[in-house]
């Protein structure tokens, strides 16, 4: 009798421990992790938290708010298919010079927020560049220089002073025929920022979003630091030219080397300056950092396309925003308030005064 | 109950209360939070000694800087110049740095406080 409740007893305490480990294993944090290729890039998602559920369930919606975004700003399916019909994009450019089109609740807050930094920018950054790009041909297999004459064409079809939007009837017009919307510069963005505010409704407070390079960082790290963000390096491959400390903030980065060609001897990158129809070539990559990541994507175009002084003049007006430059001729510009948290790495193609 | 029957109960219950304790400070606060890492002291090249920094422990060394002596504060895994002779003071107002490849570095005393590691990047923006 007494050999058995010795046994009862050693069971349950046993029982105990097993139960108090399960307890304390399941408040660990755990990271989940998931990648999808979406936006023409690949696009990756990691939460943290101590329910694994949760983490699952947070970042597959997170991906679906991304993925229908993309879907709906999505600028390049080919008429008639599924995609075509499901992209606000692809039907106000349908309807350009025709009619205002009916849009979805996102695609009018981007086309606003388009409108504005357009203004914002004194036209550096503009949407409705879709005749040039497609004219360069950098959304396809052979970009080529243009002669001037197309050049001008596509300019007057280009000008975000063209593009109506009537909030109260949430409708978007482009007024002119042959006007066509590119949201290459700032969908990424808007869509990563909108996949953390579904990772926070779920509770959580720990995430890194990567869309290609475009990244938002939710919180502080798993080891409760800082996350480091590695700017890239713009001549050397896998060679980063600065590390940031960021805490809640995102930073997106535009850069000369991501798509470009060469002829006669000439670079030309994918990012033009609407108001020429050229490439702006003051810059090898603008990086921004600010809270929202749909904010940094436009801006890290707007940064590019201006002259880097002006650039780092802007900027400097802006609450909350920080910039790092590498510029053509090879200098490091960067905001001062970004001193204390960033550490520039020795490069070859461009010189860092620390004094500046 | 026995009297053996109260000392095993008593005896388990103590070893249960041990192991959750264990369990606690191994998991809670992220995995690898109680990892320790190590800090190089170097004075004018020369490596003055290597402390460990292990969470939960705290305490601070004088050191001979070229100027004179520093204080260095550990507290856990963070590391500091609390005090030195300097005049720019920018190793101490650089406070504390905990992550592998961090450092604090005095010009002036030719000191240098380094966490051991490589930083490693959570992400790259490019």
């Amino acid at each position: 009798m007494i050999r058995q409740r010795k046994l009862l007893l050693s069971a349950l305490g046993v029982l105990l421990i097993v139960l108090l480990a399960s307890f304390q294993y399941s408040r660990r944090i755990r990271e989940y992790r998931s990648e999808h290729f979406l936006m023409d890039t690949l696009i990756s998602i990691k939460a943290y938290g101590r329910d694994q559920e949760v983490l699952k369930k947070s970042v597959s919606e997170a991906f679906a708010e991304m993925r229908r975004i993309a879907e709906l700003a999505d600028g390049f399916p080919q008429p008639g298919t599924a995609a075509y019909g499901s992209s606000d994009v692809c039907r106000i450019n349908a309807q350009a010079g025709k009619q205002p089109v009916m849009v979805d609740n996102d695609i009018m807050a981007m086309l606003l927020l388009a409108k504005k930094y357009h203004h914002v920018s004194q036209g550096a950054f503009d949407v409705t560049i879709g005749p040039l790009m497609e004219l360069w041909g950098f959304g396809g297999e052979a970009p080529h220089v243009p002669d001037t004459h197309s050049i001008q064409a596509a300019l007057a079809r280009v000008g975000s002073d063209k593009l109506v939007l009537n909030e109260h009837e949430r409708t978007a017009f482009l007024t002119k025929a042959g006007m066509k919307l590119d949201l290459g510069a700032m969908a990424k963005g808007y869509a990563a920022e909108k996949a953390l505010q579904i990772l926070q409704k779920h509770g959580i407070e720990k995430a890194l979003i990567d869309a290609g390079g475009n990244v938002r960082t939710l919180g502080r790290n798993v080891h409760d630091a800082s996350w480091k963000i590695g700017i890239k390096n713009p001549r050397k491959s896998d060679a980063i030219a600065a590390v940031l400390q960021l805490e809640n903030a995102s930073a997106v980065t535009s850069g000369d080397y991501y798509r470009y060609f060469e002829a006669g001897g000439k670079r030309y990158n994918h990012i033009l300056d609407p108001r020429s129809g050229y490439p702006a070539v003051r810059t090898m990559s603008a990086t921004v950092v600010t809270k929202d990541a749909g904010l940094a994507d436009i801006l890290s175009t707007v940064f590019f396309v201006l002259p880097p002084e002006k650039a780092l003049e802007t900027a400097g007006k802006m609450t909350g925003v920080e910039i790092f430059l590498v510029t053509a001729d090879g200098r490091i510009l960067h905001s001062s308030s970004l001193k204390g948290r960033i550490e520039v790495l020795p490069g070859d193609s461009y010189r860092y005064d620390q004094g500046r | 109950m026995t009297r053996a029957d109260k000392f095993l109960l008593a005896g388990l219950v103590v070893f249960s209360l041990l192991s959750m304790a264990a369990l606690y400070s191994r998991f809670s606060g992220g995995a690898d939070k109680l990892q320790s890492s190590k800090a190089v002291i170097s004075v004018q090249g020369k490596i003055l000694r290597t402390i460990d920094l292990t969470p939960g422990t705290r305490s601070s060394f004088t050191l001979q800087g070229r100027l004179g002596p520093s204080i260095v504060e550990k507290k856990g895994n963070r590391i500091r110049m609390m005090e030195a002779p300097c005049a720019g003071k920018v190793c101490v107002n650089q406070k504390w740095i905990e992550n592998p490849g961090e450092t604090i570095v005095c010009i002036p005393g030719e000191i240098m406080i380094r966490i051991e590691g490589t930083a490693p990047l959570d992400a790259v923006t490019r």
